[in-house]
């Protein structure tokens, strides 16, 4: 596998740590808040103002993502569809990894699915939970997001922690955001222009990212 | 961190061992191993946390130090609890200074408590000031600024600084009270407790009377000469003459403060230093050889006069002379007294030091050690005994703030 050569990330902005919250597990974007998953529930948070908007109490152990009417939540070793107007769950499907799960998309019809220690992304059906195929990265899989056509991946060893850009057939991977020492990414998202938004994991924040000029289309 | 792994942290961090347990008991990879070993510790299966805290720590990656080091953490908290105390500290050193690097506070300061207790278990006093000073300044989360004061309250009660040591207990109180971890309240009120009981007894001419620690301590610091029974030595202030491994000259100080003012005829100290009612005249010159040790001993002290019939002592400086016991009678109180000074006996010592057999005093300890008042560490002739510390310590509630929460 090819290896890119690594730039620094920009953060821009910095939230949280939210009240009573010890970790951001997940992270997804709605096309107007940002949604972090905090272990015991689901927090909707305004980019502009970092406040919390809305809250649903729901198990939320890893990835979180949004298809444009649901939210998508990795409990345990399964993935709940969650209705994001009442946080009823509406259904549930295995997690791929059997709780070894982390990281979630919504793109073209399916799931992606990181699964952490073994370094691999399933592409999953969202409503049997059939894996369709699998990508293997050479890194610890922390977060996934599709934007423009191109997959990321948030990955997260010891000290190290990257934005990848992976080519979503080969796994190779082909632009790569560097982290600052110690500080981790769990959860990736794009807000679908020119951000990131990154779970720090136990230090409890949100972080925005700028994505890379080159590959955005604004 | 996965799915799973988050939520059995989470059940873990809630004080649920058993649903963090249920979760990822059939998962071996390094973060299941760890949190499988941590949920072991606080159920109270230490031999098979530190099994899994092990497996987990060889586990983690070479990208994952500061996960491994959390593990070499843990599993040295899992082996003080044990009472386990012979592993390598350069491993804890390691993971000291590698829980720094990262920038993980909270670890480094657990650890370098960790290492400050396992001093104090060993008997070495100096040590583990050493390492508490290094702790210093720091700001410690509650439950750990809890278990710093106790242990800063053990190292004063032994150097007999019982101010310092109330001091030190009240803030443990407070800091416990913060942490609101119960058993750790307990087990202060309890290190409290103790300071109340009678620590020895003061003899006199109308009987003995007992004094708590820190009447002891004032004795002391009243000037006066302490022929101390409880830890076998003469003590004036700051001043002091160990004779725990000198028994023939701390019966006979003993023989000489208990007459003072008045002398001692001579047959008189060889029956007790002796054990002869029948002197001879060997007996007579092998006093006189003691004596002579002793008063070359004690000169910084007191002065041994010979008088017509016998010797008497007299202090320096017109102190008075009184002599302290163990707060009851017989060979365990003897021995508890000996050991409260916090060194690490060997039997044949103590045996040496109160003059009987080391059967007599193994059988003694051996009934102590069951009741949990003193330890034992090492095996066979390397075996030493200490007193057991004033609280025991509640190791396995403070381990989930070293969760490998990465």
């Amino acid at each position: 596998m090819n290896t890119a050569p690594a730039r620094p990330a920009e953060i821009v902005r910095e939230y949280g740590p939210f009240d009573g919250a010890t970790a951001v597990h997940g992270v997804t974007h709605d096309g107007e808040h940002v949604w972090a998953a905090v272990g015991t529930r689901i927090l909707a948070i305004e980019p502009a103002s970092g406040t919390v908007k809305r809250s649903l109490d729901a198990p939320s152990d890893a990835g979180t993502a949004f298809d444009g009417r649901h939210l998508y939540q990795i409990a345990e070793s399964r993935i709940d569809k969650i209705d994001p107007t009442t946080g009823h769950v509406l259904a549930s499907i295995p997690a791929p990894g059997q709780g070894g799960d982390s990281g979630l998309a919504w793109a073209e019809g399916s799931l992606w699915v990181g699964q952490y220690r073994d370094r691999k992304i399933h592409q999953i059906d969202p409503e049997t939970g059939r894996v369709i195929r699998t990508i293997e990265s050479n890194r610890f899989v922390t977060g996934v997001t599709w934007v423009d056509g191109e997959l990321w991946h948030g990955t997260w060893e010891g000290d190290e922690s990257e934005l990848r850009r992976i080519d979503p057939h080969s796994g190779a991977v082909q632009e790569r955001l560097q982290m600052p020492p110690g500080v981790g990414v769990s959860g990736l998202e794009s807000d679908g222009a020119g951000l990131f938004y990154c779970g720090g994991g136990g230090s409890g924040k949100l972080r925005a990212v700028k994505r890379p000029k080159a590959s955005t289309t604004a | 961190m996965d799915s799973l792994i988050a939520a059995s942290a989470r059940a873990l961090a809630a004080g649920d061992a058993l649903s963090a347990l249920k979760r990822i008991s059939l998962r071996d990879d390094p973060p299941a191993l760890a949190l499988r070993g941590i949920a072991m510790a606080q159920l109270g299966e230490l031999p098979r946390s530190r099994e899994l805290l092990r497996r987990a720590a060889r586990a983690f990656g070479r990208h994952e130090e500061l996960a491994r080091a959390r593990c070499v953490v843990a599993e040295a908290e899992v082996a003080l609890a044990m009472r386990e105390l012979g592993t390598a500290p350069r491993t804890l050193q390691a993971a000291v200074a590698s829980l720094e690097a990262h920038g993980d506070q909270a670890n480094a300061l657990h650890a370098r408590l960790i290492d400050a207790r396992r001093h104090l278990l060993l008997g070495r006093l100096a040590d583990t000031a050493d390492a508490l000073q290094a702790l210093e300044g720091r700001a410690l989360p509650p439950a750990l600024r809890a278990v710093a004061e106790l242990v800063s309250a053990e190292i004063a009660l032994r150097w007999l600084h019982t101010r310092d040591a109330q001091a030190a207990l009240e803030r443990a109180r407070a800091a416990a009270e913060r942490a609101d971890v119960p058993a750790l309240v307990g087990e202060i009120a309890e290190a409290r407790a103790a300071l109340d009981q009678p620590a020895a007894r003061r003899r006199g001419p109308d009987g003995d009377q007992p004094l708590r620690l820190d009447e002891v301590e004032a004795l002391f610091d009243s000037g006066a000469l302490v022929l101390d029974a409880c830890r076998h030595g003469l003590r004036a202030g700051e001043t002091g003459l160990p004779l725990a491994r000198r028994p023939v000259l701390f019966a006979l100080a003993c023989a000489l403060a208990e007459a003072w003012p008045r002398d001692v005829p001579r047959d008189a100290l060889i029956a007790r230093a002796f054990r002869t009612r029948h002197p001879d005249e060997t007996h007579r010159a092998r006093l006189r050889v003691e004596i002579g040790r002793l008063r070359k001993l004690a000169a910084p002290l007191a002065r041994i006069e010979a008088t017509a019939s016998g010797f008497a002592l007299r202090p320096l400086g017109e102190r008075p002379v009184v002599v302290l016991v163990p707060p009851i009678e017989g060979e365990q109180a003897s021995l508890q007294a000996l050991l409260a000074d916090g060194a690490a006996w060997s039997t044949s010592a103590l045996a040496l030091a109160l003059d009987t057999s080391q059967r007599t005093v193994q059988r003694a300890l051996t009934e102590l050690a069951a009741a949990g008042r003193v330890r034992a560490i090492g095996r066979a002739r390397a075996q030493r005994w200490l007193a057991a510390p004033i609280a025991g310590f509640t190791t396995t509630l403070l381990l989930p703030s070293t969760l490998p929460l990465t």
